[in-house]
C-alpha cells in the first residue's frame, strides 16, 4: 500500500463519515412551518388569479319566532367545478362550499335543522360556540343518514339521531367569528377536507356600535386533487385515520380561499373587514399583503371576538381553526395596484393566497376606533388549580397516532372535572405543531415558555398555536352550561389519530 | 502464525459506522424536536441500525484480538457499549428524556473516542496515525 493511498483511506474515511452527518444535518436545517406531509395533487395545478372571489350564501331563517330563528341545513353531496374543467364531489351544508354563512346576534336563540343526506354519518359543531353539551356536537352524538338507519345496532354512538338532528344554540356570549365544522369521532380530517365547514358570524351591540365595514369572510383551506378532479386524501384502509408519514397531517398543494383556487377580488379604495379563517387541515399560514397597506394589517378581533384595542401588524400567523378579524384600508394604493395576499410559511403557489384589485371607486374614510371593547379578563391569581397536558406523538394499538396526557381519546375517559364559574391555569406542552382548541370555554394565552404572550396571542382565544418544544400557559375561565366537552388538538388528522380528551363541567 | 491486517480494518470500518449512526441520532432529534415529523421515524429507525452497528464492533473487537493479536480492551469496551445503547434505546421508546438526552451525548462521545482509537492504534500496534502511515510507507515499498 503506498502513501498516497492510505493518506486517502483516511480521507474517504474521514470525508464519509463527515459527509453521512453532514448531509442528514444539512437537508433537515429548516424546521418545518408546519406539522404535516405534503399531498401531491394529480391533476394539473390551476392557474393562479385567474378567477373572481365567491363568497358564501348569506341562510336565512327558515322562521323567527319570539325570540329564537330557525333555520335549515340539508348535508348533500354536491358536484363543483374548482379545477378548471373538471369537476370535485364535495360534502357539503346547503350544497356549497364553505357551507352558508349563518348570522347571528346576541340575545336570539338559533335553532337549525341539520337534514344528513350524506352517505356517511355527521355530527355539527359549532366551533367557538358557547354551547350546552348536548347540542356541541360531542364526537359520537351522530347524525346518521337515513339509509344508514338499520346498522345502527352495530355502531358506539352517544346521543344519536337518525336521518336529521336539530341543535339549539343560545349564543350567549360575545360577538365573535365563530364557524360550524363536522366533527365526528375518527373522521374529522376527512369531513371536513370533502366540504363540510362554514361561518357563523355572531353580533352584539357593542360590535354594532362601531360601524364597522362590512366584512368579507375569508375561508383559507388546502386540498389536493386527483387527476379525474376528485379531493384527494390518504385514509387508511378499513379504518380511521391516515397513512404513513400523513400522521402528521395532510397538506394541500391547491389554495382555496371560499372554495375557489387562488381567487382574485376587486376592492374599492376604503377600509375593508376581512374574517380571515385558517380551514386547513394541517398547515400554519403567514398572511401578509404585498405591496403593504401603510396602515398595516389592523387586527380588530380574534377567536373569541373584539379586542380592547385595535392591534397593527405587518403579518400574521393563523394556525388551523383560528381567526382574525382585520380591517385593511385600501386607500393608499393607487387605482389599478394589484395587492397579493401571500403566505411566507410556503414558497411558489403555497405561498400565494389571493389578490385584491384596487379599483377607482372611494369608499367612505372610516377611522378605525381606539377601544373596540370592553375585555375582563379574569386574573392568574384567581385560578382555583394548575393542570397540565402533553399534547405527544405515541402509539396506539400498534400504530402511530397522538396522546394528551400519554392518553388516546375515549369517549369514556375524563382528564379534567372543572367547577363552571371558575378559572384554571392549563399548562399545555407539545412535541410538534399542535394548535390546541377547548370547547365551550375561552381562554387567555399568560405565556409561552418563559415568556410572555406572543404577538397574535392578545384577547380571547378558543385555539392556542402551539409550536414545536412549547410549553405554554393559558387561564381558561369556565362558564355556562355543564356536561362533557372535549379539548383537541386541531390539527385533524392529529385529531382523528386520538389527539383528544374530555373534561366534564359541573 | 503471523497476525491479519483486515481485522483491525473491520474494527476500523464498524466503530466509524457506528459513530456516525449515533451522531445522525443526534441530528435526526435535533430536527424532530424543530418540528420535522419524519426525523421522528429515522430516530427511530436509526436506534435499531446504531445498535445493530455497535455489536458488530463487539465481532470486530474480537477478531482483531483473535486473528490480528489486537489489544484486549476493546473487547469489554465495546461490549459495555452495546449495554448502554441497549439502555439508550429503551428510555428514548419510554420518553426519559432527562436520561435519554445525556446518556445520548455520552454514547456518542465513548463511540468517537473508540473509533479514534482504533484509527491511531495500526495492525502492528503502531503509536499514532504518524507511526501507522509510516509503517505503511515501510510495507508499501
Ligand atoms: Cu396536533
Amino acid at each position: 500500500m503506498t502513501t498516497l493511498s492510505r493518506r486517502a483511506l483516511l480521507g474517504m474515511a474521514g470525508l464519509s463519515a463527515a459527509a453521512g452527518i453532514g448531509i442528514p444535518l444539512g437537508r433537515g436545517l429548516a424546521a418545518p412551518t408546519s406539522t404535516g406531509q405534503l399531498l401531491r395533487s394529480r391533476a394539473p395545478r390551476p392557474p393562479l388569479f385567474q378567477r373572481r372571489l365567491t363568497v358564501p350564501p348569506v341562510l336565512r331563517p327558515t322562521r323567527s319566532a319570539g325570540d329564537t330563528d330557525h333555520y335549515e341545513i340539508v348535508q348533500t353531496a354536491v358536484r363543483a367545478e374548482i379545477l378548471p374543467g373538471l369537476t370535485t364531489e364535495l360534502w357539503t351544508y346547503n350544497g356549497s362550499f364553505p357551507g352558508p354563512t349563518i348570522h347571528s346576534t346576541r340575545g336570539r336563540t338559533v335553532r337549525i335543522r341539520h337534514v344528513n343526506r350524506l352517505p356517511v354519518p355527521t355530527v355539527v359543531h359549532l366551533h367557538g360556540g358557547r354551547t350546552p353539551a348536548a347540542d356541541d356536537g360531542y364526537p359520537i352524538d351522530f347524525v346518521h343518514p337515513l339509509d344508514m338507519a338499520q346498522h345502527v345496532g352495530h355502531h358506539m354512538g352517544g346521543d344519536v339521531s337518525h336521518g336529521e338532528r336539530t341543535y339549539t344554540y343560545p349564543l350567549d356570549q360575545r360577538a365573535a367569528t365563530l364557524w360550524y365544522h363536522d366533527h365526528r369521532m375518527d373522521f374529522t380530517g376527512p369531513s371536513v377536507w370533502r366540504g363540510l365547514a362554514g361561518f357563523h358570524l355572531h353580533h352584539d351591540d357593542e360590535e354594532a356600535a362601531l360601524g364597522l365595514p362590512a366584512g368579507v369572510p375569508l375561508m383559507i383551506a388546502d386540498r389536493s386533487f386527483d387527476r379525474d378532479g376528485s379531493l384527494l386524501y390518504p385514509a387508511r384502509a378499513g379504518g380511521h385515520g391516515v397513512t404513513g408519514d400523513y400522521v402528521a397531517g395532510v397538506l394541500g398543494d391547491v389554495m382555496l380561499v371560499n372554495g375557489v383556487p387562488w381567487p382574485t377580488h376587486p376592492v374599492g379604495r376604503g377600509t375593508y373587514r376581512f374574517r380571515l379563517l385558517n380551514a386547513a387541515n394541517a398547515r400554519r399560514l403567514s398572511v401578509r399583503l404585498d405591496p403593504p397597506p401603510p396602515t398595516g394589517l389592523v387586527r380588530i378581533g380574534t377567536d373569541g371576538g373584539l379586542l380592547a384595542a385595535p392591534i397593527r401588524h405587518d403579518h400574521l400567523e393563523l394556525a388551523p381553526a383560528q381567526r382574525f378579524d382585520i380591517l385593511v384600508d385600501f386607500s393608499a394604493y393607487a387605482p389599478g395596484t394589484v395587492v397579493t395576499m401571500v403566505n411566507d410559511f410556503d414558497i411558489g403557489a403555497m405561498g400565494q393566497i389571493m389578490r385584491f384589485v384596487v379599483g377607482d371607486e372611494r369608499l367612505a374614510p372610516f377611522a378605525v376606533p381606539d377601544r373596540l371593547s370592553t375585555v375582563t379578563p379574569p386574573r392568574a391569581s384567581d385560578a382555583v388549580v394548575t393542570r397540565r397536558f402533553d399534547f405527544r406523538t405515541g402509539e396506539i394499538a400498534g400504530h402511530d397516532g397522538w396522546l394528551v396526557g400519554q392518553q388516546p381519546f375515549h369517549p369514556d375517559v375524563i382528564a379534567a372535572h372543572v367547577k363552571l364559574g371558575t378559572v384554571e391555569i392549563w399548562q399545555l406542552n407539545a412535541d410538534f405543531h399542535h394548535p390546541v382548541h377547548l370547547h365551550l370555554s375561552p381562554f387567555q394565552v399568560l405565556g409561552r415558555g418563559s415568556g410572555g404572550p406572543g404577538p397574535y396571542d392578545a384577547g380571547w382565544q378558543d385555539t392556542i398555536d402551539l409550536r414545536p418544544g412549547e410549553q405554554a400557559k393559558i387561564l381558561v375561565h369556565f362558564d355556562g352550561y355543564p356536561g362533557k366537552y372535549v379539548f383537541h388538538c386541531h390539527n385533524l388528522e392529529h385529531e382523528d389519530m386520538a389527539m383528544m380528551a374530555n373534561f366534564v363541567a359541573t | 502464525m503471523t497476525p491479519r491486517t483486515w481485522p483491525a480494518g473491520l474494527f476500523r470500518l464498524t466503530t466509524t459506522v457506528a459513530a456516525v449512526l449515533a451522531c445522525n441520532q443526534a441530528v435526526f432529534a435535533g430536527q424532530f424536536l424543530s418540528g420535522t415529523y419524519v426525523a421522528l421515524r429515522l430516530h427511530r429507525d436509526g436506534s435499531t441500525y446504531t445498535v445493530a452497528a455497535v455489536a458488530s464492533t463487539v465481532l470486530a473487537a474480537v477478531l482483531w484480538r483473535r486473528l490480528g493479536r489486537g489489544p484486549a480492551w476493546p473487547i469489554p469496551a465495546t461490549m459495555a457499549l452495546v449495554a448502554l445503547t441497549a439502555v439508550q434505546t429503551f428510555l428514548g421508546y419510554r420518553l426519559v428524556l432527562a436520561v435519554h438526552i445525556p446518556l445520548g451525548v455520552t454514547v456518542i462521545m465513548l463511540l468517537i473516542a473508540l473509533t479514534v482509537a482504533g484509527w491511531r492504534r495500526g495492525p502492528v500496534r503502531s503509536a499514532s496515525v504518524r507511526g501507522l502511515i509510516a509503517s505503511g510507507r515501510e510495507r508499501g515499498r
